[in-house]
């Protein structure tokens, strides 16, 4: 049998509504394409 | 190929995944996809509301919301998030009961890490309860039943996680062991007994049941099944069926005992009617009757009267017989004139009679022969009660005594004590009734 304590540590608390406003702000909406263009403008 | 084109290809890619895996409803796999998806490119609206979607599946109402806002600040129009966030505004209540269910479920998971796991139960009993599609809080829940031991609360609750998504790793590894801890329990064999015995007869093989018992057990079983029938059966006349026949009696019964008890009643009263009518004609019958008897009395008192009176006119006959003949004479019956010939042949007739009876009475009783006595004084009170001052009644009632008829004497002692109360010969006749035979001073 598994450990408790190990295994709720994997349940994290779910997005309330209340924080819908502050976790669009902080959304990470970086994809590939921003990570590429970011490269070939450091090699640049 | 541009190496931008390929990321929006990889992005469609992961989306069809995406796609297959929630129409399976293998959410946290579709999750997965769609992230990919994103990651490829972030203007994949497709992606992005299926996310929302997958998202609000699983009962994460706060993260489908931010996936579709996203998306319709990416496209505003003709956009499916457009819709989910209008339904979602529609149901106010509905968004309010989620968003209780998902503060109880953190408040559960801090109850969890500080060893309150009983609290965290009842709670999370109420989230799945307001929030079915919760699919975290039943597997917060499945973990606590779990750990509590409790395998079969844990299945079921499992079981519901695992159908809002049916590969999602926590719901598989929880069933997973909840597998092992069933297959570790002993698993009671049955002794393997041999179901047949076999010998040979001979050349021949013969095959038998083992338990020779068993034919008799069946048989036993089979009887034991229709004795429980047969009493059920019987249960159920008893209890259901006969009641019921005996109150429909009872309600027969009744009508009858009414129907009749109506009858009755109108044939007395028709008995009772016929009744006064038959009275009606007795009485009618009986006045005639007594019309015409009183018509007969009243001839023959005439006849008599008038035989009386010749006779005394002629002088043949003894006065003693001519007051017999008045004696039956009713004077009731006769008018005024004949009332006046009737008093006058008494006065002239009667006293004659009854000196001669007195004096034969007493000479009677004086040589103890009480009967002839008797029947003397009586001829004397029939015509006279108190003749001679009571002395012949006394007298009477002294022959009786001493004949021995004391029932007699005795009704006659107390005639005589209501006709002259207070009186020498009323104090007589109680001596008479005392037992004490009272003598008679008489000087006539």
């Amino acid at each position: 049998m598994f450990d408790f304590e190990e295994e709720i540590k994997k349940f994290q608390p779910s997005l309330e509504v209340a924080d819908i406003e502050n976790a669009i702000r902080d959304e990470d909406l970086t994809d590939l394409r921003d990570i590429l263009n970011e490269l070939l403008n450091q090699i640049k | 190929m541009e190496l931008t084109q390929k990321f929006l290809y990889q992005s469609n890619y992961w989306y069809n995944d995406g796609l297959e895996r929630a129409k399976v409803r293998d959410m946290s796999g579709a999750i997965r996809s769609l992230k990919h998806s994103l990651k490829y490119n972030r203007d994949n609206v497709p992606a992005r509301n299926l996310l929302g979607l997958t998202y609000y599946g699983c009962g994460e109402a706060a993260e489908a919301v931010i996936h579709w806002i996203i998306s319709r600040s990416i496209q505003p129009r003709d956009n499916l998030a457009n819709y989910y966030i209008k339904r979602i505004q529609q149901s106010p209540n509905e968004l309010e009961r989620q968003k209780q269910a998902i503060h109880k479920y953190n408040q559960c998971l801090a109850y969890c890490r500080q060893n309150g796991e009983d609290l965290a139960i009842i709670q999370l009993k109420k989230v799945i309860a307001s929030h079915p599609t919760f699919l975290k809080a039943y597997q917060l829940l499945g973990l606590l039943y779990l750990t509590g031991k409790e395998y079969s609360n844990a299945r079921q609750v499992l079981r519901k996680a695992h159908k809002l998504d049916n590969a999602n790793p926590i719901t598989l590894r929880y069933m997973y062991e909840l597998n092992r801890v069933r297959e570790k329990k002993p698993i009671r064999l049955k002794e393997n007994k041999p179901q047949t015995v076999s010998y040979s007869v001979g050349n021949e093989t013969v095959i038998q049941p083992a338990n020779p018992d068993s034919k008799e057990k069946a048989r036993i079983s089979i009887l034991l099944n229709l004795l429980i029938g047969a009493v059920m059966g019987v249960a159920v006349l008893w209890f259901l069926i006969i009641p019921q026949i005996q109150q429909s009696k009872a309600f027969q019964t009744n009508d009858d005992i009414v129907a009749y008890s109506d009858e009755i009643a109108s044939q007395n009263a028709e008995i009772s009617a016929l009744k006064t009518e038959l009275d009606t004609y007795r009485n009618a019958s009986e006045e005639s009757e007594s019309a015409k008897e009183t018509a007969k009395s009243t001839q023959a008192s005439y006849e008599l009267l008038l035989k009386v009176k010749e006779q005394y006119d002629s002088q043949t006959v003894s006065n003693a017989d001519m007051a017999e003949s008045l004696g039956e004479v009713n004077r009731e019956a006769l008018g005024e004139g004949a009332k006046a010939l009737y008093d006058t042949l008494v006065e002239v007739i009667y006293p004659s009679v009854l000196e001669t009876r007195y004096t034969s009475g007493k000479a009677s009783y004086d040589v103890a022969e009480y009967e002839t006595a008797a029947a003397s004084f009586q001829g004397i009170i029939d015509i006279q009660e108190d003749y001679n001052e009571g002395k012949a009644l006394l007298y009477l009632a002294n022959s009786y005594a001493r004949s021995g008829d004391t029932d007699k004497a005795e009704e006659v002692y107390q005639k005589l004590l209501d006709l002259m109360p207070d009186t020498d010969i009323a104090a007589k006749a109680q001596k008479g009734i005392d037992g004490d035979i009272p003598e008679v001073e008489d000087t006539q």
